[in-house]
């Protein structure tokens, strides 16, 4: 009974950290249409963002967000008008094979300026205290309480400002969006830019409880394109569900299946993606854009 | 290019048919050269990713499906003749070196049935509904054969008889390579062909015009799966050891994409000649850039698909070649933008 | 199209010819000069990919002894005379393919007379199956899985402790001092395999309770699910089997879930002076196996004691020597005892000379079994004990006792 509290709740914070790190995926996707596979990359960027300033400067990585969210967003704004812009109007596969590129490339240029040593940001209070008889990991707790933060935040900014309903005008019909004097082009590279910061912010979150290596994005990716695939395109809430079942998903089977409990969970999210794919394809729950199938 | 174009047409006014000739009769008396082992080794895994490359453009660049996981057929072709050699020889074959020819096409058959079960959901899906479920069939896959231990050994993999002969590997991949290449050009000019070109362009339209889609879309997959399977079979005999983490590598599926998309998307001679080039850049140039020759291959991709969408066929080549790319590089299809109207 | 399939075939032909020269100048010919004699060695070490690392570490080892033996110990002696050895190294980008080629490359092109290992138990795997084909002595000091031994081959022979035998001391260390039951937690690969089979076996060995074993993926990024099973089993001992990634993975998942057992045994990591270096102090009590320590009391003619040789490093390459070099240098070191003492190049004398081979070197002793790998060494247990590292066992090389029980996370 105490393992399955504890299980449960490992998986909350697990599924919490997912639903975080799947939002700038999940965006882009759904204002843009652009899939971006280089989104585990974006993370690793984030995680060893948090560990130069944490190494060089001493920052704690959650104060470091301070830095690295407006410094990533600038990133995916350039990013955004030389790159991405150009494939944004173009089919999918375009954009699937440009951001695919990226992602080689980034890694492999992280590769060599950083090594493929693992790193890893070690704060001081990355401990734990009881609740109830559950142990309670203080910095995982922070991320999952941080999660919510920045959903809640960005929930509200999509909602209630002039900016996130220009978003979501273009998200939703492009062509009207222009019509009513929405600037898409100016709208994407903005979405882009905060997609991209999201992202980062995500990466440099688990600094404190991941290694850190360059070739560390590809299965956050995977996840994504898992989580998105349950909750639905673009939602919040969706991001939210997929992320909880995932962690949920991997964290019980791990615990409780003997012996390969872990092997199971990981190769469970991923027949979970086909499937939800095969016999649900718009998700869970709907998004900006339903996922069509013929 | 215009000048390039110039140069192209003197040669080729002068005896298209001897240089190939040439070509084919250097390729089958190499071996009598007596080449060192080195030399035919790389000349047979060139062969092999030249072969894995025009089956990834059958479903990928003529059907317009876009396998984002088709090196899953590769390890299960692999697999197959893993466990056929090492876990269950003594019941269904003669003996470590007879056994491999009889494990090929099981192999390759294995793999074909695979892209059938898996084939009949996703290829119902678009666009990148497809490649997504693909890309995500391969990973499961892996992990999957992590699981199957008493069969696969796990994540240590299994070792095969180390029975290597380089000459025997040369000629079957030379053989394998042709057969496969031949019959991509003749699907390309069958009416089957022309009706995987028509699913491309406008999928529903197809449909309306009488084509059964589903069956033609599964023929193409399962074609392209057998030959993949058996290449990956012949590899693991070859490499004398598989493990999930050798056979199960994106690097493979990115290679076919990548060859595919450099020599012309959907063309019969675009993915040999991607292969070729890429194959001779990572050997003969990249080896000297160290730690940086992957980093300029993403490069190198978002160039290409940037700029060079048609690859060298279709930019080259003569204008009525229906490359992919110049389809991609007008913008939408038609099949996505109906989609993207409705939404 | 005809244009087309003329193009191509232009190319193709032009392009078998610049390959076609390109291979063979590719290699370094052969010893230019007959009055030198000169023995070629050959070896595919990752230096890009994702063993570029260990692979840098290999190959220091490699080029130490080369530049001893030729310029310090005046060339191997065969018979009466004095051989330069000309190593010739590749980079076999962590690819088996590459692996497989290159080595094929050394054997038919560049004509070496023997080979020295790749640096992973995956690539030797590929690599010493192409040695066997021609016929080709490989010594190899990184590849330490026992499945490498089982495939019956002649030629292939390891200087290092094999996989199985890691946790030996380790685990002999916290029975002495009283730990009772074990859990054990490996990365389902290859070495980490056979690592945990090794660890359950001396296990029970040692009478210690195997509670629960647990396998997990290649690159996991979270592990709490195995660890808060075992927190439930409330161990004396926890074995973990991986890599690097994975120690780092363990101890702050341990230190997070507050898992305390009263010993952690973490293979590859804590023996590496990074582990502490990123972890601080959440690395200390942690034990981890070690192949070879500059502390330890082993001692050859050739390269002095062990804390000689790692000078020796320090001075060619400005940093402290890790197993995986020394195990390298040992390697090609057993090389050159087994042709001096065969006394001819002749793959069947070396052979004979390398089974019969009895020495103890820097490294530790050496004497092959019938399966190719070196049964003579134990293997040694380091402890991380205030943020340096520490060889606790074998008694010979022992700097410090083990700490045992270790303190719980919260009374640190």
């Amino acid at each position: 009974m105490e393992l399955l509290l504890q299980a449960l709740f490992n998986g909350i914070l697990l599924g919490g950290y997912y639903a975080v790190m799947v939002l700038g995926f999940s965006i882009i996707w759904g204002v843009m249409g652009v899939i971006n596979l280089a989104h585990g990359e974006f993370l690793m960027i984030g995680a060893y963002g948090a560990w130069v300033l944490f190494r060089v400067f001493g920052i704690d990585p959650f104060l470091s967000l301070a830095i690295i969210m407006p410094v990533m967003f600038g990133v995916g704004y350039v990013l955004q008008r030389v790159l991405i812009n150009r494939v944004v109007e173009r089919p999918h596969l375009i954009s699937l094979l440009v951001t695919f590129g990226l992602s080689i490339a980034l890694a492999n240029l992280f590769n060599v300026i950083f090594t493929a040593d693992p790193r890893t940001v070690p704060v001081s209070y990355n401990g734990s205290f009881n609740i109830l008889g559950m142990t309670v990991p203080i910095v995982k707790t922070m991320i999952l309480g941080l999660a919510l933060l920045i959903m809640f935040a960005l929930h509200v900014f999509l909602q209630r400002t002039r900016l996130g309903r220009s978003i979501r005008a273009a998200a939703q019909n492009k062509n009207a969006a222009r019509i009513v004097g929405v600037e898409v082009g100016r709208v994407y590279a903005i979405t882009f830019g905060i997609a991209i910061a999201l992202t980062a912010a995500a990466g440099a979150m688990i600094s404190p409880v991941a290694p850190i290596f360059p070739f560390m994005g590809p299965p956050f990716t995977l996840k994504a394109f898992t989580i998105t695939a349950l909750g639905g395109l673009g939602r919040i809430p969706g991001a939210l569900l997929g992320g909880m079942v995932l962690g949920l998903v991997e964290t019980l089977l791990a615990t409780f299946v003997p012996g390969v409990g872990t092997n199971v969970g990981i190769a469970a999210s991923f027949v979970l993606l086909v499937l939800v794919l095969i016999l649900r394809p718009q998700g869970l729950l709907q998004g900006l854009r339903p996922m069509e199938v013929e | 290019m215009g000048f390039l174009r110039r140069v192209w047409r003197l040669i080729s006014a002068n005896g298209g048919i001897y240089s190939w000739l040439t070509l084919i009769a250097i390729l089958a008396l190499y071996p009598l050269l007596t080449p060192s082992g080195a030399a035919l080794l790389t000349a047979t895994q060139l062969f092999m990713l030249i072969t894995v490359s025009s089956n990834w453009n059958l479903i990928g660049g003529m059907t317009g499906y876009v396998d984002f996981g088709h090196a899953v057929f590769f390890g299960i072709g692999a697999y197959l003749m893993g466990i056929l050699v090492t876990v269950v020889p003594d019941y269904i074959l003669f003996s470590p070196q007879l056994g491999f020819w009889q494990a090929l096409p099981l192999a390759g058959l294995g793999a074909m049935v695979f892209a059938l079960l898996i084939g009949v959901p996703t290829l119902r899906l678009k666009g990148p509904y497809f490649s997504i479920a693909m890309l995500g069939t391969f990973v499961a896959m892996r992990e999957i054969i992590r699981l199957l231990k008493p069969f696969t050994g796990g994540g240590e993999g299994l070792d095969l008889p180390p029975v290597l002969n380089r000459t025997r590997d040369y000629y079957f991949m030379l053989i394998f390579m042709g057969v496969v290449v031949a019959l991509m050009w003749w699907i390309r000019r069958s009416e089957f062909g022309h009706s995987l070109l028509a699913i491309r362009e406008d999928e529903v339209g197809a449909e309306m015009r009488g084509i059964d889609t589903t069956r033609h879309k599964i023929i193409a997959f399962m074609i392209a799966a057998f030959f993949t399977g058996v290449a990956g079979a012949f590899w693991a005999f070859q490499n004398t050891y598989i493990d999930p983490d050798v056979v199960f590598i994106e690097q493979r599926t990115v290679e076919m994409v990548m060859s595919s998309m450099l020599g012309g998307l959907g063309t019969v001679w675009g993915p040999p000649l991607g292969a070729f080039i890429l194959y001779m850049l990572q050997d003969l140039v990249w080896a000297n850039f160290y730690n940086l020759h992957l980093f300029i291959l993403g490069v190198l991709l978002i160039f290409i698909v940037l700029f060079v969408p048609e690859g060298i066929i279709g930019t080259l080549g003569d204008r009525s070649s229906t490359s992919l790319g110049r389809l991609l590089s007008r913008g939408f299809n038609r099949g996505e933008r109906t989609m993207e109207e409705r939404a | 199209m005809n244009k087309i399939l003329t193009l191509i075939a232009i190319l193709a032909i032009l392009g078998g010819v610049l390959a076609a020269c390109a291979v063979p100048g590719g290699g370094e010919a052969p010893a230019g000069g007959e009055e030198e004699k000169v023995i070629l060695i050959g070896a595919a070490v990752s230096e890009t990919g994702k063993y570029a690392r260990e692979g840098g570490d290999t190959r220091k080892g490699y080029l130490l002894w080369e530049e001893w033996v030729n310029n310090e110990y005046g060339g191997i002696k065969v018979g009466d005379e004095r051989y330069k050895v000309k190593l010739i190294m590749y980079d076999d980008e962590g690819d088996p393919d590459t692996a497989a080629k290159l080595t094929e490359k050394l054997i038919t092109e560049d004509k070496v007379h023997f080979l020295l290992g790749p640096y992973s138990s995956g690539l030797t795997k590929s690599a010493s199956a192409i040695s066997e084909k021609y016929n080709m002595i490989m010594v190899e000091g990184n590849g330490a899985s026992e499945s490498l031994f089982v495939r019956g081959f002649k030629n292939l022979f390891a200087v290092l402790t094999p996989a199985g035998n890691y946790t030996e001391s380790g685990l002999k260390a916290v029975a002495d001092a009283g730990a009772k039951s074990v859990v054990i937690a490996y990365e389902d690969t290859a070495f980490p395999t056979s690592v945990a089979e090794g660890a359950q076996k001396w296990a029970k060995e040692y009478g210690l309770e195997v509670l629960a074993v647990e396998t997990y993926p290649k690159d996991v990024a979270d592990v709490s699910g195995i660890m808060s099973k075992f927190k439930d089993l409330n161990p004396d001992v926890f074995v973990g089997g991986g890599h690097f990634n994975d120690a780092l993975l363990f101890i702050r998942s341990a230190k997070e879930l507050n898992f305390t057992p009263k010993a952690m045994i973490i293979t590859v990591g804590p023996s590496n002076p990074k582990l502490v270096k990123e972890l601080g102090a959440d690395a200390d009590y942690v034990i981890g196996p070690t192949q070879w320590d500059r502390t330890m009391s082993y001692k050859d003619e050739y390269f002095g004691t062990a804390e000689e040789y790692a000078q020796r490093f320090e001075k060619k390459w400005g940093e402290e020597p890790t197993y995986q070099a020394a195990e390298s240098t040992a390697a090609a070191l057993a090389l050159q005892i087994a042709i001096e003492n065969a006394g001819s190049l002749d793959t069947d004398k070396v052979r004979e000379a390398l089974n019969a081979m009895d020495v103890v070197t820097f490294y530790g002793p050496i004497k092959f079994d019938e399966t190719g790998k070196n049964a003579g060494k134990p293997m040694g247990a380091i402890q991380i004990q205030d943020g340096d590292i520490v060889v606790i066992a074998p008694e010979s090389a022992k700097q410090a006792d083990l700490i045992y029980p270790m303190p719980p996370w919260d009374q640190r």
